[in-house]
């Protein structure tokens, strides 16, 4: 595991030890698991919204590699 | 965790349930576990097809949509300068589009992963994987 030198606020460090000792846990793990809900979050709301884009999709025909192709601007 | 970075192809696939890799482009797309990403030319790209080849220009906004979606995860990535540059490497090395090249170089450039539905000119040269071949 890497270790990261990281700036906080002075307030916001108050705010992630009192969570630490709340958790009887360390200042790192908190962060660790802040950091890690929020990227999960974030994975998540992409998919939610993917699946509702996605549930739109109508044919047209595939090969939509050579589509991306042929449609760009020739020399 | 790496991020992937997603060409246009991959997202045109996801909207088409007719292309060969749809299942496993739009399964990327939904995955929860992936933190996915594009580069800004993705939205011209997708637009051009929608419009010039699917005659669908009310697929358009969607597309587009899905990009933002991705802006808000892994990022889309900016062309810059110094991004074509490599491309332009890149694509002389490999005798390939300066499109496909920019790709691979912010890909590259990012140390993430790329993934294509470019059979041709991207998978057979080892420089993308295909959806579903990410992991």
């Amino acid at each position: 595991m890497a270790k990261v030198m990281v700036s906080l606020p002075d307030d916001l460090l108050a705010e992630v030890d009192a969570e630490a000792q709340r958790g009887g846990t360390t200042r790192s793990a908190v962060m660790r698991g802040f950091a890690d809900a929020a990227l999960r979050q974030r994975r998540e709301g992409r998919a939610a919204a993917m699946r509702s884009l996605l549930s739109g999709a109508s044919p047209h025909g595939g090969r939509a590699a050579e589509l991306v192709k042929s449609t760009r601007p020739g020399p | 965790m790496t991020t992937l970075l997603l060409d246009a192809s991959v997202l045109l696939a996801a909207f088409d349930p007719e292309d060969n890799h749809h299942e496993s482009a739009r399964a990327l797309l939904e995955d929860e576990e992936a933190t996915l990403a594009t580069l800004d030319l993705a939205r011209y790209e997708v637009a051009n097809v929608a419009v010039r080849a699917w005659r669908a220009p009310e697929s358009v906004a969607p597309l587009l949509a899905a990009i933002e979606r991705l802006a808000g995860d892994g990022g889309v990535l900016v062309s810059t300068g110094s991004l074509l540059t490599q491309a332009a490497e890149l694509a002389e090395r490999h005798t390939i589009s300066v499109y496909d090249a920019a790709y691979a170089a912010a890909a590259d450039a990012a140390g993430h992963c790329l993934v294509s539905c470019d059979e041709r000119d991207l998978v057979s040269k080892n420089l993308a994987t295909l959806p579903g071949e990410d992991s």
